[in-house]
């Protein structure tokens, strides 16, 4: 006791003046801490709300809301994630605060009903930092050390796709726009893509290249695809001129197929005027473009006579899956004089200047040119794209970009560029020079435009890390392909219906009319017909179906199948017995609701949809009102409105249209009961 | 004491480079650019649209644009086919009225007392697609004004 009590006595004046100090210290952060709690930005946020609360709603509204305070969180869980954002954003899911000033705006659009906020916070689709509650901490802009930032609004929507898988995803018109680049640019021959797995990218086959193409083309080509083609779907490889040469070699020498044998072509009695009418007739625009016009499917043939051989063009129009298995062009029946007229006026229109005489055949190469060559194309994996005789597919040559989305920026090689380091952009970068950033690069350069490398850079950078659980994620459809057997099945591979038309979501987009349930839309007898001879239905529409020249027969076969087979049974239950009450009210409707904006019956009406004149001759009443009905089930997009008819209103209606034969006149209500 | 001079002698060689870091944090020029967003910018800001009104854009041309013309001023290539002709939006009044405007998109111009060549819309487009348009046509007429 008494060692303490001297202690006490003998202890320094300076620790006690420390300990008095530490003591003050204490006090003064643990005040600090208080006060600083007491003004936290979202205190005085919620204090801001309150008043401006008492302008928008009424005092009863103000009694039951007044509980409101505090922080507030959405947990989630499944997507590990902890979302405060609420906190300040107090009206955000409460309408009566649109316009109100930020933080409190109510949430913009329609997104949080198709997106209940308890389900999917804030952050899965917005990032930042959903755990802080203040402005700066959030990362409402571009933070230091924070690696996603709350997106801005131009690129929000790469975080739709990260649960929305499809290619055209609702509501996100960027995406789907990055998306559809990304499928025609065959990105996916090279790089191993999540999503997009199952899809198929084909350059043309490349086993008799030598018959096909003037030798003098090749080398321009392989320096710059887009030279010849604008809209090239082969990227610029950036060969020096010996590999350009050596490549030219081995290229030329592929000679497996050769041009049809026994061609006894009298060319000089070839009739471009004829060839002329063919073009137009067999509707070769809606899938190549020329001089810029037309559609995208095929190649443009703008200069299609710098590149190929006479021969070879004659002996491809004929038969063009003979060299070509997977080309989406169709085998039209043409007779050898069609097809020499057609050949020769495409040859001959449409070329950059004179081509001289045919090219005698090559025949010779430096073997050691050949071998050269083919060592380029193995290496820089052009079968990845492009078929050549039994040379082995080298698979996808490019890295996986998997989890490309989420990359740490600082284990990408950005180069020198004064670039913000994110995955975004140096997706971007990447795209749009696959070179600036690392010289070595083997991918070719597109030349894309700016804008579509950061649609493209947009999509890819959907796709994350971590897989999110299934209960959130919306795949792509993957329809079963269509295959059908028998005569109908041959029919469909040489006239390619499923390069334009779908089937159960198999095939082609460029037709707008799915082959689902034709045979319940269409009678038998207009199907034949209009194989035979496919007029336009819809005056202003570019892509049209093409004139085959099929056989009668064949005709018959496809309408055979098609109202035996592709049938929608609701359709086809439908009562078609009308009454002439029925057809005068429906012709009634059609005034009232202003039908004859959009279509057109005998001379009158607008041309958006289609000619009404000979409706009733061509489909079934069924297939009427189940359209009228609802037109967005059968055609998401459609410009048929609808109207909301009631069931009796689509009947007179139908009714109505049913009885249209002829050219416009309405047919009595006696004959237009049963087709 | 050897050790207190020591301590002091630190500190005053740490305190001063200290506070001389501290100053001399650097400060680039120029900041970063983000290369993919201006990419984006430079081609979403022409005209000036809102993303709304740049998505309701893009609606207009698909479903409206064939009578009323690309721009609005009533000028489609389907427009000589009607009788009455689609108005000029831009300088239209009912087109700035916008409870007018919704009730003509969604439920038709018949809906409004006028001819019934202008379709109801509100069963095929989403609210949120309605709304777009509503932003697209709001930027068309205040161009004008």
């Amino acid at each position: 006791m008494g060692v303490a009590v001297e202690m006490k006595q003998t202890a320094p004046t300076s620790l006690h003046v420390a300990f008095a100090a530490l003591g003050l210290a204490f006090l003064a952060i643990f005040s600090w801490v208080l006060f600083h709690e007491g003004v936290a930005d979202w205190r005085t946020t919620q204090a801001r709300f309150r008043r401006i609360e008492a302008t928008v709603k009424n005092p009863h509204q103000l009694a039951a809301a007044a509980s409101v305070g505090g922080l507030r969180q959405i947990w989630l869980p499944e997507l590990d994630r902890v979302d405060r954002c609420g906190t300040c954003h107090l009206g955000i899911d409460d309408p009566s605060f649109a316009g109100a000033p930020q933080p409190f705006s109510s949430h913009p659009g329609t997104w949080l009903t198709t997106h209940p906020i308890d389900r999917f916070g804030c952050t899965p689709c917005h990032d930042g930092q959903g755990q802080a509650t203040d402005y700066l901490n959030a990362a409402h802009q571009p933070q230091p050390f924070v690696t996603r930032p709350m997106r801005p609004l131009e690129t929000i929507e790469a975080n739709c796709g990260a649960c929305h898988r499809a290619i055209d995803a609702p509501d996100a018109p960027r995406l789907d726009e990055g998306r559809a680049l990304i499928v025609q640019s065959g990105c996916f021959s090279c790089h191993d893509i999540p999503g997009f797995d199952g899809l198929t990218f084909h350059g043309p086959a490349l086993d008799s290249l030598g018959s096909k193409v003037r030798p003098e083309w090749l080398p321009g080509w392989l320096k710059n695809p887009k030279g010849y083609l604008e809209r090239s779907k082969m990227g610029n490889f950036r060969l020096s001129n010996d590999e350009i040469t050596v490549l030219q070699a081995f290229l030329l020498s592929q000679r497996a197929i050769p041009p049809l044998e026994g061609m006894t072509v009298d060319w000089k009695k070839a009739d471009t005027a004829n060839g002329r009418a063919l073009f137009g007739e067999l509707r070769c625009v809606s899938c190549h473009a020329v001089n810029g016009r037309g559609g995208t499917m095929g190649p443009e043939l703008t200069r299609i006579g710098d590149k190929v051989r006479r021969d070879w063009l004659f002996s491809f129009l004929k038969d063009p899956h003979r060299v070509q298995p997977e080309t989406a062009m169709l085998q039209y029946r043409l007779t050898d004089v069609q097809l020499r007229d057609l050949t020769a006026f495409l040859l001959e229109e449409y070329r950059s200047g004179d081509t001289g005489p045919e090219p005698p055949p090559v025949t010779y190469q430096d073997a050691r040119a050949v071998m050269a060559g083919r060592g380029i194309f193995e290496r820089r994996g052009c079968t990845s794209c492009h078929r050549l005789g039994a040379m082995k597919n080298t698979g996808r040559i490019g890295p996986s970009l998997a989890g490309i989305g989420d990359r740490n920026p600082d284990e990408l090689a950005f180069g020198r560029g004064n670039v913000r380091r994110t995955a975004d952009n140096y997706i971007f970068l990447k795209v749009l020079h696959p070179d600036a950033l690392l010289q070595t690069s083997m991918m070719p350069t597109f030349d894309f435009a700016p804008i579509e490398a950061a649609r493209i850079a947009l999509a890819l950078a959907s796709i994350r890390k971590a897989d999110l659980p299934v209960s959130y994620v919306r795949n792509r459809p993957m329809p079963p392909p269509f295959t059908p057997a028998g005569h109908f099945g041959e029919l469909v591979t040489r006239y390619r219906c499923l390069s334009c038309h779908s089937v159960g979501g198999f095939g082609g987009t460029l037709s707008t009319v799915p082959l689902d349930r034709i045979g319940s839309q269409l009678k038998h007898d207009y199907i034949s017909k209009y194989l035979l001879n496919p007029g336009a239905v819809r005056v202003s529409v570019e892509a049209r179906m093409p004139f085959f020249h099929m056989l009668p027969d064949e005709a018959t076969t496809i309408a055979d199948y098609m109202t035996s087979v592709l049938l929608d049974d609701t359709l086809d239950r439908y009562d078609a017995t009308f009454s002439e009450a029925d057809v005068q009210r429906g012709q009634d409707l059609y005034t009232q609701l202003g039908c004859v904006g959009c279509h057109q019956l005998g001379t009158v009406g607008g041309y958006v949809g289609p000619v009404l004149s000979d409706v009733g001759d061509r489909l079934r009443p069924g297939w009427i009102a189940a359209w009228l009905a609802n037109p967005e089930r059968y055609k998401p997009g459609t410009l048929q409105p609808d109207y909301g008819l009631s069931a009796a209103d689509a009947r007179a209606l139908t009714a109505y249209l049913s009885s249209l034969v002829d050219g416009g006149r309405p047919k009595s209500a006696e004959q237009g009961g049963r087709q | 004491m050897s050790r207190r001079q020591a301590t002091r002698a630190v500190g005053v060689v740490i305190l001063p480079l200290l506070v001389a870091a501290g100053g001399c944090r650097r400060t680039s020029p120029t900041p970063p650019g983000d290369a993919m967003l201006d990419a984006i910018r430079a081609e979403e800001r022409v005209g000036g649209l809102s993303y709304g009104a740049g998505q309701g854009k893009h609606l207009f041309a698909q479903y409206c644009a064939t009578c009323h013309g690309d721009e609005g001023r009533g000028d489609g290539q389907n427009a000589s086919n009607l009788n009455p002709a689609p108005p000029d939006l831009t300088t239209s009044k009912n087109a700035r009225d916008a409870a007018y405007l919704r009730r003509v998109i969604t439920q038709g111009s018949a809906a409004a007392g006028r001819s019934a060549l202008s379709p109801p819309w509100g069963r095929s487009l989403s609210a949120q697609q309605i709304d777009y348009l509503m932003a697209y046509c709001a930027a068309m007429t205040q161009s004008k004004r």
